[in-house]
């Protein structure tokens, strides 16, 4: 079988990353914390 | 993908290892918050007009020397690419990591302005408690624990919160809160973005990424982002560039604030790693204890008070010790063991990092020793380690020695007990896991 290549890689781990629950739990929070940040400040 | 996983039916870790990490682990969470606590001190000797932001950027920049130097030395920058090429997704997860915590630190900054450190420290050290829910929601922390420890560790963090509450309080300063709510949400948001930090730190760990390779993908988030929110806040990039002229002469003590927060952020890191962030946290989490005893000692805070206020800083640092005692006590079992391995087995699934590479991270061996021998530096982490020694020596040469009142005896004691913690994590990590 062949190897994917470079691109293909990354291109899998990305999609994979993305559709990983656990990965937008913390985006949720951080994107809340700045909207905190903007209007504290 | 299947012949990357080991039967589940195997043993994870055996007994004897798994009770040699646990006290690893521990060990770590002590020594984490000691140093975590004496990162403070620096920054009191700081006491001229720069701005919040950009004090706490100049520790960032402090923080990413040490986060690039002390892995160079200690395993060498080979060991970080040998960590990048098994699990690559996880530099995503260690840039995340440090772009909350930059926001979360700036929001302090914020919350202490407006409510006092009095109200903002406990709210915000929370965290520990949204790490444990973290931790148990994702990553099967305290599944299979029994109902002994779960008391242990949820009573013991209450016990510190409670703890930390009286500490706070006693060492409030007469402030006139301003904008209480504001402040009070800036601190909570704090909390919960330092709670949510943990997420990728467990993510990497279970995963078997090196500590000391995690923090160096994390250092690049926390100090792009730190720029960024530094140059939004002081109104462009000139006027924070005539803010860091100014300030020459201090920066050497706010850099050397943030490398000796690295110390005890590295050991944070080994402490979730060997006994999860649901323990590892909260024992870190003693800093607060530390960062009163430096300011007690050594910087004269609270001389002359009444007698209730050293009763309620002994109350609470007794509180704070007695949940951490708690939370210390409350071993992992083999079966809690065993669903960290479900846990740890899953993310190997999903991204299809070696099972062999899983393992040897649960088991605190480094998979890569096994391949390639013994570790060895090159140009590159000499180049990395010249290059900080030179900013630090230089910057030492150009500061000026504050004059601020110290009590010198204190400072020995205190670092006596730095360097008593130091040795014996470092030891107790390179006899058990070789820095794994």
């Amino acid at each position: 079988m062949r190897e994917p290549s470079v691109s293909g890689r990354w291109q899998s781990l990305t999609l994979t990353v993305l559709r990983d629950v656990h990965f937008w739990i913390p985006v949720a929070v951080l994107l809340g914390g700045l909207a905190v940040l903007r209007w504290i400040s | 993908m299947d012949q990357l996983i080991p039967s589940q039916q195997s043993p994870a870790v055996n007994p004897n290892r798994l009770r040699q990490l646990q006290a690893l682990g521990i060990l770590c969470g002590f020594g984490a918050g000691a140093w975590l606590g004496a990162a403070e001190a620096p920054t009191k000797l700081v006491n001229v007009g720069i701005s919040p932001v950009v004090v706490s950027l100049l520790m960032v920049a402090g923080v990413f020397l040490a986060r690039w130097s002390v892995p160079a030395l200690v395993r060498g920058t080979g060991q970080i690419g040998w960590d990048f090429r098994q699990a690559p997704h996880l530099v995503v997860w260690g840039v995340l990591a440090g772009c909350l915590w930059a926001v979360a630190n700036t929001l302090t900054i914020f919350a202490i302005r407006d409510v006092g450190l009095s109200i903002a420290f406990p709210l915000w050290n929370m965290n520990s408690l949204i790490g444990i829910f973290w931790g148990v929601t994702l990553f099967n922390e305290l599944r299979n624990a029994g109902a002994r420890r779960w008391l242990s560790v949820l009573g013991g963090a209450l016990l510190m919160f409670l703890g930390a509450c009286l500490l706070a309080y006693a060492s409030a300063a007469q402030t006139t809160p301003e904008h209480a709510l504001r402040g009070i949400v800036a601190a909570l948001a704090a909390g919960v973005l330092w709670g949510t930090m943990y997420v990728p730190y467990r993510k990497a760990y279970l995963t078997g990424m090196n500590p000391l390779s995690f923090v160096a993908f994390f250092t690049i988030g926390e100090l792009v982002t730190m720029i960024i929110l530094a140059v939004s806040y002081g109104g462009g990039a000139s006027p924070l560039l005539r803010e860091l002229v100014m300030a020459k002469e201090v920066l050497f003590w706010l850099l050397l604030g943030g490398f000796v927060w690295v110390i005890g952020d590295v050991f944070q890191q080994y402490a979730a790693k060997y006994v999860g962030i649901s323990r590892g946290i909260p024992l870190s989490n003693t800093n607060q204890l530390w960062g009163l005893a430096w300011g007690i000692l050594v910087f004269g805070e609270l001389r002359g008070r009444g007698l209730s206020l050293y009763a309620q800083v002994i109350g609470g640092s007794l509180l704070m010790a007695a949940g951490a005692g708690a939370i210390a006590f409350s071993s992992v079992t083999g079966k809690e063991h065993g669903s960290w391995h479900e846990a740890a087995h899953r993310e190997g699934r999903r991204y299809g990092v070696s099972a062999e590479y899983v393992q040897a991270g649960l088991a605190g061996e480094d998979s890569n020793r096994k391949i390639a021998g013994a570790n060895s530096r090159s140009w590159l982490d000499w180049s990395i380690v010249a290059i900080a020694t030179a900013v630090f020596v230089g910057l030492a040469a150009v500061s000026r020695i504050p004059d601020i009142a110290v009590n010198w005896a204190a400072v020995a004691l205190l670092s006596a007990i730095l360097a008593a913690f130091l040795i014996a994590c470092g030891a107790a990590l390179w006899k058990a896991t070789r820095f794994s």
